[in-house]
């Protein structure tokens, strides 16, 4: 990692603020290691059409039950002789080749529920078997909220961040406190009234860290909070503006991505990115709808990516996309696709051990006209929990085998 | 009671009763008027805990229970605000309320229901249902709390919320049973699983149709159930008085009240006294919550400064104490950055509060809403809120007591003074003063 002199400066002044306070905090939630590992998760939302993101062009099911859907076998990039990749995702080809890429085709849960907000509140979870449409209205969190827990301990810090302008999605949601919201390049946004409010904010709070051990545990929490959020807020604009943007497509998630990139490689201390990619519920003339959203995703994958390569920092994250279902198999009426079960998910990253996983979906073999899973996407989580990210699994099923490289 | 508060290392408050307070002459003071206006209601407005000081404390008491009532424009309108269908104009209207209306303790008072019948739309997807929640916590929340408690459960909102109508013969469904025992009535630990199954057998048979309640016999199991050991054919009514009949029922609802107004940390001693006298006053919400800003333990010095101010409560107090122009609107929304999204408590245990409201994200919100507020004021504006200033270091002190009366932490003034040295003129340093205190830890207690 390396610090500029400004963020040196910047630092160094909250961290006087700080010192009395919490050193041990100070020096734990903002002594980011080079090594710590990143786990980034790209949300596709309203329910993929994985079949035409990952397609089965070999399968003559495929174009008998999507006469009008189907994408040709010359327009698709083939990944085997079996499966290939939607014709806009041509930049996630390479990265397959390249070895960068998992597709693990087939991944869903048991007793599968076609409704947005459950199968959603499944997969954000992590807990198929608890309906909290009783007992508890909602859960109290998700499952990269837990693992933000974990990372935190229970001393607060910003373990988890959610990039976007959309409501924070229950996968971050954590036991305590809640994850912020980062919506753009432009940080927390602190508003200052004048120039050198800041500051004088600061020198105010540092001239009375020292009177802290008198604190009742309430100011106390108040002197941390304010304290390191102006901390963070500081080192994240010092971060983002020292560094060049590097060259991303014109998408919002590609913009999305671009700052959790700059944040991970600027030594920020997250470990865990939400973002969320919305539009995915193509009920009526899907084609040039999901077209473009391959085309996002894509190229702001690829991108990122790239990115996080020349940054030099590849090796330490890892991404993960996902959807709350799949789409049914055969088209409807309106060229377009209900609400089905299983689906793809995509594990990118250097550290990944690419290929196909999961073994491709039988389209002769359908459940009420859906695929069925043959991969538990709790294994997944556990995989990244455990073996990505040395955590606690928030799940009792058994890790997926050979995720990583 | 909340878990999460219970955690807090703070020492428990030290009162052992709620023996009412005597001020003698020159005792009652503003910065004890207040301290009332702030726990009782969203704060005073410029010159009102001066304006109190001036009589009595039983003076301002009156004020705060006889109000002259909410400007019957605010519910002219609400049935257009409803025709949307959409949460925000309701949340909107409510934190109008609080901030500009005529019952600064109703509305206190219909705050703390809220957290304690804790309701969200996220489920019940209906803004008409939860304002006529709102309602019935403005209507009967300073009554007889078993009353309360009967319209609450017959409340249509609360029937979908905790899927009343899923409760039928044969089928119980113990969502509402269990709520009521753990969190509305008696409290964790109060009950077994055993009472919990056999009194959702008596709710069964309550649900609603379109949005009134209905109770459908047909539905409804008339067979014996043992709870909390007495056999009967309970009907829902009979079930729910039973519960309030058991002796931890005015224990939990005096921690309630105790948590509001004074400590949420209390002495076992204080909690036994509020309970006893809740039950004299025939389980009069008012009458205790009239015992309590009467009394000693209130105007303890360990009952100022002593909590987190949570994110409805230190917006509707900024906004009367400095005149934002802010719409309604802004308001809910930044409260709902905070935290806290009025009419969405994120599950049926409320809002936790304490510590739990704070982290960057809350934080930085708290930062801008103020500072966005303070935007709304020109000089005139900040000459109204406090007064003219003649000199920088009057403009401080100005500041300081006008936001921080008789709670200033030590260290606080000298610091600002270092940060006002050089100010062009008296008046931008109330401005800059205002702005460093609205963002300083200090003011985000209560």
């Amino acid at each position: 990692m390396h610090l500029t002199r400004r963020q040196l400066l910047v630092g160094g002044l909250a961290a006087a603020a700080l010192t009395s306070l919490a050193p041990v905090r100070a020096a734990r939630r903002f002594g980011a290691n080079d090594d710590d590992r990143v786990l980034v998760v790209v949300q596709l939302t309203g329910g993929n059409d994985g079949l035409n993101t990952v397609v089965p062009f070999a399968q003559d099911a495929y174009y008998r039950l999507r006469p009008s859907l189907s994408l040709a076998p010359g327009a698709v990039h083939r990944l085997d002789d079996q499966t290939a990749l939607h014709p806009e995702l041509g930049p996630l080809a390479e990265l397959f080749a390249e070895g960068q890429l998992a597709v693990v085709q087939g991944v869903g849960y048991p007793d599968p529920d076609r409704s947005h907000f459950r199968s959603m509140q499944i997969w954000h979870t992590a807990d198929p078997g608890t309906d909290y449409g009783g007992g508890v209205a909602r859960p109290e969190a998700g499952w990269l909220g837990r693992l933000a827990a974990q990372l935190a301990g229970d001393e607060g810090g910003m373990p988890a961040l959610h990039v976007g302008r959309g409501d924070l999605p229950l996968s971050l949601k954590t036991p305590r406190g809640f994850t912020p919201t980062v919506r753009d390049a432009r940080g927390f946004r602190l508003a200052e009234p004048r120039t050198g409010f800041g500051a004088a904010r600061n020198r105010m709070l540092a001239a009375r860290a020292a009177e802290a051990q008198g604190f009742t545990a309430e100011r106390r929490a108040l002197h941390a909070a304010a304290a390191s959020t102006y901390d963070a807020a500081a080192r994240m604009e010092a971060l983002l503006s020292d560094q060049g943007r590097a060259d991303y497509p014109n998408h919002r998630l590609a913009e999305e991505l671009a700052l959790a990139a700059q944040l991970i490689a600027g030594g920020f201390g997250t470990r865990l990115f939400g973002l969320t990619l919305d539009g995915f519920d193509t009920h009526a003339r899907q084609t040039q709808t999901h077209a473009a959203l391959m085309r996002e995703l894509g190229q702001s994958l690829a991108a990122f990516q790239r990115d996080l390569a020349d940054k030099g920092v590849s090796d330490r994250v890892v991404t993960l996309v996902f959807s709350e279902f799949g789409r049914r198999v055969e088209e409807n009426a309106s060229k377009g696709t209900d609400h089905g079960a299983a689906g793809p998910v995509l594990v990118m990253g250097a550290p990944v051990a690419g290929g196909l996983r999961g073994g491709a979906p039988d389209l002769g073999e359908l459940t009420a006209g859906d695929l069925a899973h043959s991969v538990d996407f709790r294994a997944l989580y556990a995989s990244l929990e455990k073996d990505w990210l040395g955590l606690q699994p928030g799940t009792t099923v058994a890790p997926f085998d050979g995720l990583l490289a | 009671m909340r878990t999460a508060r219970t955690t807090a290392s703070a020492a428990s408050h030290p009162a052992t009763s709620l023996r009412p307070w005597q001020p003698r002459p020159g005792e009652w003071r503003a910065a004890d008027a207040a301290h009332l206006l702030d726990r009782a209601g969203f704060g005073p407005e410029p010159g009102e805990a001066q304006r109190l000081a001036d009589g009595t404390l039983d003076d301002a008491l009156t004020a705060l229970f006889e109000p002259p009532g909410h400007d019957p424009f605010y519910f002219e309108g609400i049935e257009l605000l409803l025709g949307s269908g959409e949460l925000e104009p309701l949340a909107a209207w409510w934190i109008g309320l609080m901030v500009a209306g005529g019952d600064p303790l109703g509305e206190r008072i219909a705050l703390m229901w809220h957290d304690h019948f804790a309701t969200s739309n996220d489920k019940v997807a209906d803004p008409r249902l939860m304002h006529r929640q709102n309602e019935l916590f403005r209507k009967h929340g300073l009554g007889d709390f078993r009353a309360l408690c009967h319209h609450v459960a017959k409340d249509p909102a609360m029937l979908v919320w905790l899927d009343g109508n899923e409760n039928v013969r044969g089928r119980p469904n113990e969502n509402f049973a269990r709520e009521v025992m753990e969190l509305f009535v008696l409290g964790i630990g109060s009950y077994t699983e055993t009472d919990i199954r056999e009194a959702a057998r008596a709710f069964s048979g309550w649900g609603t149709r379109g949005r009134s309640f209905r109770f459908d016999p047909r539905k409804h199991d008339d067979g014996d159930k043992t709870v909390f050991g007495r056999t009967a054919r309970f009907t829902p009514e009979g079930m729910l008085d039973w519960i309030l009949a058991q002796p931890e029922a005015p224990r939990h609802i005096a921690r309630r009240v105790l948590a509001t107004f004074v400590t949420s940390n209390p002495k076992p001693e204080l909690v036994d006294d509020a309970a006893a006298r809740l039950v004299a006053h025939d389980w009069n919400v008012g009458a205790l919550v009239r015992d309590v800003l009467r009394s000693e333990a209130f105007f303890d010095a360990a009952s100022r400064n002593e909590r987190i101010a949570g994110p409805v409560e230190l917006v509707a107090r900024a906004t009367r104490r400095l005149g934002f122009d802010l719409a309604p609107r802004d308001l809910a929304r930044a409260t709902a950055d905070m935290g806290q999204a009025l009419f969405r408590p994120p599950s049926v245990k409320g809002w936790d509060g304490g510590e739990v409201w704070l982290n960057a994200g809350t934080w930085t919100a708290r930062h801008n809403a103020l500072l966005q507020g303070l935007t709304t004021l020109d000089d005139d504006g900040y000459h109204a809120a406090f007064a003219r200033p003649e000199s920088i270091e009057h403009a401080a002190d100005l500041v300081l007591d006008g936001l921080l009366p008789g709670r200033e932490p030590p260290g606080l003034r000298e610091a600002l003074l270092a940060e006002l040295d050089g100010q062009p003129d008296p008046t931008s340093a109330l401005r800059l003063a205002t702005g460093l205190v609205l963002v300083d830890p200090a003011y985000h207690l209560v």
